[in-house]
């Protein structure tokens, strides 16, 4: 279980400019949807953005916070 | 020195025009988004193949590395990574995954339209 600040903290560290929002996708706060959008995604391919999203995220996966997550990027303007 | 894991998994990855990787079998999917991987490409018709690696943690670090990235399922398309659903989904939505299939199976339309008789 994670909140939404806790988790938007942890993106902005390596991605400073994110604009998160995350949907619980079972009222449990594990399972969830996270919709990022960064200028830092301009010219990264959508695996690569998910690999910056995912290694953002490593230590809330590791220590089991987040149980199952799927990732939404859009590039910021 | 060759790694028997790696070998393991590149023989499989050339072996299979799609791959899943994930947790649990086709029939028996054990992870959510292993079942999502199987649904998506039950649409298309096209014949692929899932290995459970769940209880393989050695395997899956290997997989891991070999593709820098953490998670489950990983499919692979034409021996290349495409990471999943997340990926893939976008894609079929542009236009973009169709094509690299048709390319894969050789223009040879999916076994859900072809008529044998």
């Amino acid at each position: 279980m994670i909140d939404e600040a806790t988790l938007a903290g942890l993106l902005r560290r390596s991605i400073p400019d994110a604009q998160v929002q995350v949907f619980d996708l079972t009222g449990t706060m594990d399972h969830l949807r996270v919709s990022v959008r960064s200028r830092a995604f301009a010219g990264a391919s959508l695996l690569d953005r998910h690999r910056m999203v995912e290694a953002a995220l490593r230590e809330a996966r590791a220590d089991g916070r987040i149980h199952a997550l799927e990732i939404r990027t859009e590039v910021l303007e | 020195m060759a790694d028997p894991i790696r070998e393991e998994i590149e023989r499989e990855v050339a072996a299979n025009k799609i791959l899943v990787y994930g947790k649990g079998t086709k029939d028996q999917p054990r992870c959510g988004f292993t079942l999502e991987t199987i649904e998506f490409f039950n649409r298309f018709g096209y014949p692929f193949e899932v290995i459970d690696v769940l209880e393989n943690v050695p395997k899956r670090s290997a997989l891991s590395e070999m593709t820098d990235w953490p998670t489950l399922p990983k499919v692979f398309i034409a021996g290349k990574f495409y990471g999943d659903t997340d990926i893939l989904g976008p894609m079929a939505e542009q236009g973009e995954l169709e094509p690299i299939l048709a390319d894969t199976f050789g223009g040879q339309r999916p076994a859900a339209v072809v008529k044998l008789h």
